[in-house]
């Protein structure tokens, strides 16, 4: 198991160094001077140099690169130009909200997606399976800010029961906090918890078909037994990937998640960075949801590793 | 059945005689199922609709009436937005852009990712290293991969085009990729070699047609996510430069004004929606008229 | 839809003792091309204790038989008919409940393929102990019997195994687990479907002793689902021969052997081709091909095949009628009492081939790393050599066994000859000219001299070009003109006795045999002179090998071929082969006059190998045989010396004092008999029979 994790963290390693690289790159890809930009359009010369100097441009890339790394490790994000604070306090101050809506959502796609791929998987009638197909197939058209258009449209104006805009942390309020959280979550959640049930059903589909389900039932194990023991546990493994991978989708859904419903979290800091070409900011970001998506990624094939023998003990 | 069988009975029809044109007979039969059929039906309106939007509203998305944010009326089924145009027209006008977008930006995406799974079969090592470097994309979820397009070359229509196709590649890569190598060491590919085919041929004949099936399936998933890269960046307001309209530019505007005018969220979002379906109705037909032997 | 065709049969139970009594069983799938009769009004028993076997090739309904009984087909197949009494009661009536109950504790099964048939992520000690569980079972006391049925069935280190999961286990092993699994509640009867069939010779001998075993020790009746006329004759005591969905025949299996009284039965039976054959000759094969359940010809299904068919046959179905004591068929020309005469021998080919000239091929210390350009960007893989050290040569007119089991090399050897995998070391010389590193496969001088036929007749063509367009590809590279080409198709086609008006299907309208005419045209279409044929039978029904195997060597003797033979199936090499190479782990074993390492095998594998294969011969199943002990070791890491050494009956596991084994490895030298054998102790393990 250690032996599987350690041949991963190569690969780990080189997304993060590439990411970094990307996202240190990315003020220098930009036509023109950034310092130039940042002074405006009637600054000058000396201005300008005192800028580039304040931002260490004009030192080679390199060294501006390994700069900016120690940066990170160290906790010194830099200043947000936008904001004229540290990165990291602008961080911090939202980081907050944003972790309650993952993790909510996160749990949401897990249950729901399971939940209904082996509900739509094991169900025999035709009806039922109609049923499930039919919502599946909606749900996956459905991107998360049109759900949360939606369920703003129906819980919000339509039969006014929960807030649509603003947020009360969950630690602070726990009552009103989590009223707050529920659409935003729910939104987020249930389109790719579509994918995920429907990755899980057709796997159990194809898993039914498999001699040793057959074997099962020659052994006289009875039907309920045979999705739990034998047919669940070998259908689990594409939905594990696919919500590993989701992840990162996920945090970056909060992005648009966070615009719908006023929520002050790092992808609206996101936004409004990238709308004032803010690097400062914006280079953290993408670092921290790589991050994050990887180790989400990682995770999952924990995950694998522990439902599946083969992978374990190869 | 005798071989030396006399040609006099070439008369009588061999019914199990391969079609004319076989790939084609295959994906006739997305029309059998009654889910490609909706997806064709739906698809051909909303681009019919988008294509006469000229001629049904001669006047343009921009065309100002008397009155902003007026609710639905005769004139304008669902009202009009802040400047006063009519909200059906930009939303048609919307749809418009829209499928532009990932009528140009997916099949681009399609072929440039197929051909870099193909590397694989010029070099293993190139191809091993491409794979990689789809890999680190793959990491990198969609939406910030866009944001970080907009910061490089600035919001607007190329910026998405761009999100699109390099969001995409990954997925096409490494399906390429994979169908390259199971196919590459079936036996009709190997019999074809140690025939002496040429090796592009082998490749035309034999692989590629093998390997087009998930691709076309995965195109079709990746159009619907295409679409909600576009409506997500025009969201938060990166995306299609105003005042030309897009649906998710529309969502942007309209969620502002979703307690007094429900209808200009939801005209757009009606309409993106059945975009999208009509897209994953589309990919489960042909997974199934692919799975059909 | 007809009711069960009156029996002629006394019906009712003559026997009050019976276990299973199957009574006009009639299982129908309903496909949207029309219902498909799988099985149709199929009648047989079983006695307490008793083996008894149903045979039939491919399409013949005899697994679906076997899974009715226990109410496992899946849809669209459902049982519509018929009565399955099991001591008495039907098992077409009860509750599900009740027969889900029945299951393991009164009627076990066992799957053919032990790769599939258990499941990955549950130890083999859970999965063993489940099906105590789910009879009532308490936890701990099925764990502790699982250890003991584990023991059983001859797995070593039990304990220690009980706790691992089913990739860590060899086929063979696997397949003891399952029957483990279908012996845990002591059921009566156990119902085997295909046991053998995904597993190599040495390994079938192991299960087929173990199924033999367990029957006398725990008196378990067996019903045995088999294509193979030889494990019918080793261990059934009574046989139910089916085809196209019936049973055409059925009785002790001495009678059906000795004196069978159904067309189909005594065809088969001279169809296949057996150790003990002498002298060249072909083999008397059964025209066409088995009926598609869906599309059965009308009256009796064989008809169009059959030798005697009259024109009652076309027009209404036989029924069993008695032959002698339990023995009855479905005949209407026998039922008559007209005798069967035995299959007049084919024609004698024309040709007469003569071996010699030039080597065609000629191989030298040949090994192949089959990791060659493996590995990730960084790094290579570690070599493992699938072939080490192997010389051979092949002459016009010559066909060259090679016999192996599965893993010990004899495919790569042959994608090595034809530059697919790339030689390690060793030279390889084809017409002369020895390869370099340059010549990869389809390089203009591979593809002159050596052509490729492939073992699955349904992987080799690609499945959406026709018949013509794949032969027509192999025209097209030698340089035949356009205009040409239709004509040399035609000409190719019905060389291999393909109809020329099929030309235009897609390979899936065709059977396998006919599958295999066309690759087989297609290799012929580059006009080699020499073909390389990788198990070309093996996935074909046994009537129908008998076609290709006459029809490769008719094709070897007109054109003067030199073939390399690749097969596991010892009686088919034999057959065709002037010369034996016998492949074990990379290396060869043994290599000589076919004749001559047949009557007298030199090396201890050879030898184990002879006595393994089963013999469709019933006074031949009391004979004395070797059974190999454990599995094929990794050719990534073979064992010092011999190799062959873990598993040798007359090496250092059974003898002490023959660390010579251990210490050195053997090379080919000539034996006092003439051939060459790789063992220090060449001879001394006979063949069992002469």
């Amino acid at each position: 198991m250690i032996r599987y994790l350690v041949r991963k963290l190569p690969s780990v390693v080189l997304v993060l160094l590439v990411t970094s690289v990307i996202a240190f790159s990315l003020p220098r890809l930009v036509p023109g001077d950034p310092a130039a930009l940042l002074a405006g359009p009637d600054a000058s010369p000396q201005t300008i140099a005192a800028i580039r100097a304040e931002l260490g441009l004009d030192q080679p890339y390199v060294t501006q690169y390994l700069h900016w790394m120690q940066g990170l490790f160290t906790g010194d994000l830099g200043t947000s130009l936008q904001y004229r604070r540290p990165v990291s306090e602008l961080i911090g101050d939202r980081i907050g909200s944003t972790l309650e809506l993952a993790v909510l959502a996160g749990l949401l796609l897990v249950v729901a997606g399971i939940g209904l791929g082996v509900a739509a998987g094991s169900s025999n009638r035709r009806w039922s399976r109609f049923l499930t197909e039919g919502t599946n197939t909606t749900m996956l058209a459905m991107p998360p800010f049109l759900a949360g258009l939606l369920l703003i449209l129906v819980f919000g104006v339509a039969l006014p029961v929960l807030p649509i805009s603003g947020e009360v942390s969950v630690l602070s309020d726990p009552v009103i906090g989590i009223q707050y959280l529920i659409l935003p979550a729910i939104a987020l959640a249930l389109p790719m918890a579509a994918g995920i049930a429907r990755l899980v059903q057709t796997q159990m589909r194809s898993v039914q078909q498999e001699d040793f389900v057959d074997l099962a039932t020659a052994k006289g194990v009875p039907s309920g037994r045979i999705y739990r023991r034998h047919v669940l546990r070998n259908s689990l493994g594409p939905a594990v990937v696919a919500i590993g991978i989701r992840f990162g989708d996920l945090l970056a859904g909060a992005v648009v998640i966070e615009a719908i419903f006023a929520r002050n979290g790092i992808g609206q800091l996101a936004v409004t960075s990238a709308q004032a070409s803010d690097y400062a900011v914006i280079q953290v970001v993408i670092v921290g949801t790589v991050f994050v998506a990887v180790m989400a990624q990682l995770l999952t094939e924990i995950t694998l590793a522990a439902l599946d023998p083969r992978i374990r003990l190869a | 059945m005798s071989a030396t069988s006399a040609p006099a009975r070439r008369a009588t029809k061999d019914v199990r005689r391969a079609p004319r044109f076989p790939t084609l007979h295959r994906y006739l039969m997305v029309l059998k199922s009654g889910r490609g059929i909706t997806a064709l039906v739906l698809l051909g309106t909303l681009v019919a609709l988008a294509l006469l939007a000229p001629a049904l509203f001669p006047g343009g998305y921009d065309e100002q009436s008397s009155g902003a944010l007026a609710g639905p009326s005769a004139a304008h089924w669902l009202g009009t937005d802040e400047f006063g145009r009519d909200i059906l027209v930009r939303t048609i006008y919307g749809l418009r852009t829209d499928l532009t977008l990932i009528i140009t930006a997916v099949p681009v995406s399609l072929a440039i990712g197929t051909l870099l799974g193909l590397t694989g079969y010029l070099n293993g090592r190139l191809g091993l290293f491409v794979q990689r470097a789809l890999d680190i994309v793959l990491g990198i979820p969609g939406l910030l991969l866009g944001i970080m397009i907009v910061l490089v070359i600035g919001a607007g229509w190329f910026a998405l085009f761009s999100a699109i196709v390099i969001a995409g590649l990954p997925q096409f890569g490494r399906l390429a990729r994979a169908g390259l190598l199971t196919q590459q060491d079936r036996e009709y590919a190997v019999a074809s070699r140690t025939l002496g085919v040429p090796r592009r041929t082998v490749m035309v004949r034999h692989i590629l047609p093998n390997v087009v099936d998930p691709l076309l399936v995965t195109a079709a998933i990746y159009t619907v996510a295409a679409i909600f890269i576009e409506a997500s960046l025009s969201i938060v307001g990166l995306g299609i430069n105003p005042p030309q309209p897009s649906l998710g530019a529309l969502l942007n505007t309209g969620a502002r004004y979703v307690q007094t005018l429900p209808t200009y969220v939801i005209g757009p979002g009606v309409v993106l929606l059945l975009l999208a379906l009509a897209f994953t109705l589309l990919s489960d037909a042909l997974n199934k008229a692919a799975n059909r032997r | 839809m007809t009711i069960t065709t009156p029996s002629t049969e006394p019906a009712g139970s003559l026997d009050t003792d019976l276990l299973l009594d199957v009574r006009g069983l009639q299982t129908h799938f309903e496909t949207q091309f029309g219902i498909v009769r799988a099985v149709n009004d199929v009648s047989f028993t079983v006695r307490p204790g008793e083996v008894v076997g149903i045979v039939g090739e491919s399409g013949s309904g005899k697994s679906v038989t076997a899974r009715s009984i226990l109410r496992m087909i899946h849809k669209p197949g459902r049982v519509v008919g018929g009565e399955v009494l099991y001591r008495g009661q039907d098992l077409l009536g009860v509750s599900d409940k009740e027969m889900q109950a029945l299951r393991g504790s009164e009627i076990a099964m066992v799957f053919q393929d032990p790769q599939s048939a258990l499941n990955p992520v549950m130890t083999v000690g859970d999965q063993i102990a489940e099906a105590l569980i789910v009879h009532g079972g308490e936890k701990k006391a099925s764990r502790a019997r699982a250890l003991e049925l584990l023991e059983q069935v001859g797995i070593p280190d039990a304990p220690r195994r009980l706790d691992e999961y089913p990739h860590q286990f060899s086929g063979g092993m696997r397949q003891r687990v399952v029957i483990a699994i279908a012996l845990a509640s002591s059921p009566k009867l156990l119902i085997a479907d295909e046991p053998t069939t995904a597993l190599d010779v040495t390994i079938q001998a192991q299960i087929l002793r173990l199924l033999a075993q367990l029957r006398e020790d725990l008196g378990v009746a067996v019903l045995m689902i088999t294509h193979d006329m030889g494990v019918v004759a080793e261990m059934c005591d009574r046989v139910v021969v089916m085809y196209g969905g019936r049973v055409m025949e059925r009785g002790p299996v001495e009678a059906i052997f000795s004196a069978p009284q159904l067309p189909y039965t005594a065809d088969l039976l001279a169809a296949m081709p057996k150790l003990e054959d002498g002298e060249e000759h072909r083999l008397p094969a059964i025209p066409g091909a088995p009926p598609d359940p869906s599309r059965l010809p009308t009256g009796c299904s064989f008809n169009p095949r059959c030798r005697f068919a009259e024109d009652r046959c076309r027009e209404s179905v036989p029924v069993l009628t008695i032959r002698g004591p339990e023995h009855s068929a479905a005949c209407h020309v026998t039922g008559d009492g007209a005798p069967l005469t035995p299959a007049p021998p084919a024609e004698a080919t024309a040709a007469r081939r003569e071996i010699g000239g030039e080597p065609l091929l000629e191989i030298t210390d040949l090994r192949v790393d089959v990791n060659c350009g493996r590995g990730g960007l960084l790094g290579k893989a570690d070599p493992v050599y699938a072939v080490d050290g192997v010389s051979l040569e092949v002459r016009p007119g010559e066909t060259l066994g090679l016999v192996g089991e599965s893993g010990c090399g004899k495919s790569t050897l042959a994608r090595a000859i034809m530059g697919i995998n790339p030689v390690s070391g060793g030279s390889v010389c084809i017409g002369g000219q020895e390869l370099g590193p340059k010549d990869r496969a389809g390089s203009k001088r591979i593809r002159e001299t050596v052509q490729y036929v492939f073992q699955d007749p349904f992987a080799s063509l690609n499945p959406r070009r026709t018949v013509r367009q794949s032969i027509e590809e192999a025209l097209e590279v030698r340089g035949v003109p356009a205009k040409e080409r239709e004509a040399e198709i035609l000409r190719l086609s019905e060389r291999v006795g393909l109809n020329p008006l099929h030309l235009d299907r897609l390979p899936h309208a065709f059977s396998g045999g006919q599958r295999q005419r066309v690759g087989i045209a297609r290799a012929l279409a580059a006009e080699p002179r020499l073909l390389v044929c990788d198990e070309p039978v093996s996935a074909l029904d046994v009537s129908i090998q008998a076609q290709i195997i006459n029809l490769l060597s008719d094709l070897r003797d007109e054109l003067d071929l030199g073939f390399l033979f690749i097969a596991h199936d010892l009686s088919v090499v034999k057959h065709i082969s002037d010369r034996v190479a016998v492949m074990y782990l990379g290396t060869f074993v043994e290599i000589g006059d076919a004749e001559q390492v047949y009557s007298d095998p030199q090396h201890p594998y050879t030898a184990s190998l002879m006595a393994s294969s089963p013999k469709p011969d019933v006074a031949q199943r009391d004979r004395e045989r070797i059974v190999l002990t454990g599995d094929l070791p990794s050719p990534k890491n073979p064992p010092t010396g011999c190799r062959f050494r873990t598993r040798c009956p007359i090496g250092p596991l059974f003898r002490d004092d023959r660390q010579v084994c251990i210490e050195q490895a053997p090379t080919l030298t000539p034996t006092a008999t003439g051939q060459m054998a790789a063992c220090h102790f060449p001879g001394e393990l006979a063949a069992p029979t002469a």
